[in-house]
């Protein structure tokens, strides 16, 4: 069992420490970059040398990390890590032609220097890794942290997801047609009916355990599959509901990863179909689109729980005004990668 | 609990292109280190490497995979994958129910084509075929995709330990019912990332490398790439058990993010971590294949840790004077040649080690010899601190 205890956000919405998702923050060309704190208790020589992605991972980590009373490991996911860093490397590489280069770039690049510098931060020797399977790198992480709480219900695990804009990833994302080439906001995102979306990074980071007592959530269920067939991924759903919704419940919220890219409207309109009647929320105008979006929308679910109220801009349909008790997250990432969360309110 | 065992393996490295070659070039001590015959570097002429002698072209030929955008780390990988599942006999039904998994592992990724990478990422006129091969999880979704497979895939980056940590991850897939078997390994090719990478920290030999030797000058890259397949074993009955995975470990050495610390705890750790979790005491262990990258701070950090959780130490050597660091393939590589040590009942020498560490005195295995052994550990340390431990054992 998987309880999630405390959560923090680093987005492009005001997501960290003091939240506030009702106003929403939009985009820049085309971009949601995160709103990066001030990092008080980061050293300014070790921040100096931090690449962004491993700095706002270690940011949104921080005020968990201090406030666990003990913690058995890092479980970090990732597509892929310090990408600024890993093209900064790559161009001194061919710009200086091999020559004589500083590792600073290469070794912040590689994916695992958050996992890494987090345990390093924390003197931590536990359990230490890094998923980085593309849009489903925080699902594998979710399906690690399950199986190591299930070994281990005492133990207390630092979840996270982050990954960044980088100009870099951004160029290739825009040549391969995943991000829109006319201009957008978010406000109208699911209007554009157009293909791609606007890019988007987060830093979110979770205390987990396996003690119910004063959790926030439950994460109940994570299944992912790689396909471009609906009725698959519909079956998948069924399955998904029928074992884990206990009779008589239903899903409260559908919290959509709907993107604005209207190639990849068919599936979500195929899941809505099966949840029929149920509230439909969408984020990705709060985030735009990356591989670890669905991990803010994991951070979205435990604030709606505590909070118990639905801010308006990210309504799609809302059926009834009720309590929200259960919440599952539809993600798709590039028209293959797709992925369910379910989770369940605590306390 | 139903034991894991391991139904098939798979490796492609400088020193062969199947198991069959690996282990004869084993036992008569071949090193694959040599000047770059294949790959573009400007440090060709100037440091060795473990290049797998078969253009890129070469590969697509004989593995008949021409899909556009494919690269030469997804067909090192799908080289050793295929002959892993053959050798495991899955059938085309078995690859593609939802319960088999893919755990696969790589620190390069698509990033070998260095050139291609730099033009998509910097200019905005039209990509090439390779905008969607790029990352580290590309390699993984090429095979899923190429045997239509259903269950759970997923690509580990733990840098230099990310296939034992494929390895591990299958493992627990296994044993927490998530699948019913479970194909695991990794691979990386050579690339100007990592060559100028680790070129940059100075821990690039300008000769052959020599794990353990007082005198050691840094590691040598590798390229290759090595695939299990794992099953429990009551669902293994009709066929052909090489080992059992007994015990692993994954932990933090928290020190430094690219080097590890004086005491070796994550090494300790790891090894230690490893015996508990087989149920083994440090007597218990037969032969230990080593991380052995032959840096002056892997092989003394290594050695110190073994010191301090052995008290005698076990026979040991590194086959990274053999294949060179294929770093997100190494563990991968060396589980195979661990699993051919306990089939074969053999062990391999150790190269180019002519003098033992002074502060250690440990001298790695010299020669080819035939041995009775039950348990063999496999250590994988990368940056970040990443240990990873496995412990292999006859069935």
């Amino acid at each position: 069992m998987l309880y999630i205890h405390q959560s923090t956000c680093i987005s492009a919405q005001q997501t960290f420490l003091d939240v506030d998702i009702n106003t929403l923050h939009e985009a820049v060309d085309n971009k949601l970059k995160v709103i990066e704190p001030t990092y008080e208790s980061i050293p300014p020589g070790i921040l100096r040398r931090m690449g962004k992605v491993v700095r706002i991972g270690i940011g949104a980590a921080l005020p968990l990390i201090r406030q666990a009373t003990s913690l058995d490991g890092f479980i970090i996911g990732t597509a892929n890590g310090g990408m600024e860093d890993c093209i900064k490397f790559l161009n001194q590489i061919i710009q200086y032609e091999e020559g004589v280069l500083t590792p600073g770039s290469f070794v912040q690049s590689t994916p695992n220097a958050i996992a890494g510098q987090l345990g390093l931060f924390t003197k931590n020797k536990g359990y230490n890794i890094t998923h980085v399977h593309r849009g489903l790198a925080f699902e594998n992480a979710i399906i690690d942290a399950i199986m190591l709480l299930t070994d281990h219900p005492g133990n207390n695990y630092l979840l996270g997801a982050v990954d960044e804009i980088s100009a870099y990833n951004y160029n290739i994302e825009m040549l391969s047609g995943w991000y829109k080439k006319e201009p957008a906001t978010c406000k109208e995102l699911y209007q554009t009916n157009s293909i791609g979306s606007i890019a988007g990074e987060s830093a979110v980071a979770f205390l987990i355990n396996g003690d119910q007592a004063n959790a926030v959530a439950q994460i109940v269920a994570v299944d992912h599959i790689h396909t471009s067939d609906i009725s698959i991924i519909e079956n998948q759903l069924k399955y998904l509901l029928q074992h884990y919704l206990l009779a008589g419940e239903k899903i409260d919220i559908l919290l959509s990863g709907e993107n604005g890219d209207n190639r990849l409207l068919k599936y979500y309109a195929a899941i809505e179909n099966i949840t029929a009647d149920t509230t439909v929320a969408r984020f990705k105008h709060m985030t735009g689109e990356y591989a670890t979006a669905s991990a803010f929308a994991v951070w979205l679910a435990c604030e709606l729980f505590q909070t118990q109220h639905i801010p308006a801009h990210i309504v799609k349909n809302q059926t009834s005004e009720k309590s929200i008790k259960n919440i599952l997250i539809y993600n798709n990432y590039k028209g293959a990668q797709h992925s369910f969360i379910l989770l369940k309110k605590e306390n | 609990m139903s034991r894991i065992v391991v139904t098939g393996i798979g490796v492609i490295s400088a020193i062969g292109n199947t198991v069959a070659e690996n282990r004869t070039a084993l036992q008569e001590g071949k090193c694959g280190i040599t000047s770059l015959s294949l790959f573009p570097s400007r440090y060709a002429g100037l440091m060795p490497f473990g290049e797998i002698k078969i253009t890129t072209q070469e590969l697509q030929e004989r593995l008949n995979a021409k899909e556009p955008g494919v690269t030469r780390t997804s067909l090192l990988a799908l080289h050793a994958f295929v002959e892993a599942i053959q050798d495991s006999k899955l059938s085309d039904k078995d690859m593609r129910c939802f319960d088999t998994a893919l755990i696969g592992a790589s620190t390069v990724g698509g990033m070998c084509l260095t050139d291609e990478l730099y033009s998509d990422a910097n200019k905005s006129d039209k990509g090439s075929d390779y905008l969607a091969s790029y990352d580290f999880a590309s390699v993984n979704i090429y095979l899923q995709e190429r045997y239509k497979m259903a269950g759970i895939v997923n690509t580990i980056n733990t840098a230099c330990s990310s296939s034992a940590n494929a390895i591990m991850y299958g493992v627990r897939l296994i044993k927490s019912g998530r699948a019913k078997r479970a194909i695991v390994g990794g691979v990386d090719c050579l690339a100007k990332f990592t060559i100028n990478g680790f070129n940059a920290l100075h821990i690039l030999s300008p000769d052959i490398c020599t794990p353990f030797d007082e005198q050691r000058k840094g590691l040598n890259l590798g390229e290759g790439a090595a695939f299990l397949v794992l099953e429990k074993e009551e669902d293994a009955k009709d066929k052909k058990i090489y080992a059992v995975v007994s015990g692993y470990c994954n932990c933090n050495d928290s020190f430094h993010p690219s080097s590890l610390s004086d005491e070796g705890d994550g090494p300790y750790l790891s090894m230690k971590g490893a015996l508990e979790s087989a149920n083994l005491s440090a007597g218990d262990i037969s032969f230990i294949n080593a991380h052995g990258t032959a840096t002056e701070n892997n092989d003394m950090v290594e050695s110190k840790a073994m010191l301090r959780l052995f008290d005698t130490i076990p026979s040991f050597a590194s086959t990274k004077s053999n294949t060179g660091h294929t770093l997100g393939a190494a563990g991968a590589i060396e589980a195979v040649y661990s699993i051919l040590n306990l089939t074969y009942q053999e062990i391999y020498p150790g190269l180019n080690c002519k003098e033992p560490i002074a502060a250690t005195g440990l001298l790695p295995v010299q020669t080819y010899q035939k041995r009775a052994l039950q348990h063999i550990m496999s250590n994988s340390f990368g940056f970040g601190g990443n240990c990873t431990s496995l412990i292999f054992s006859t069935i």
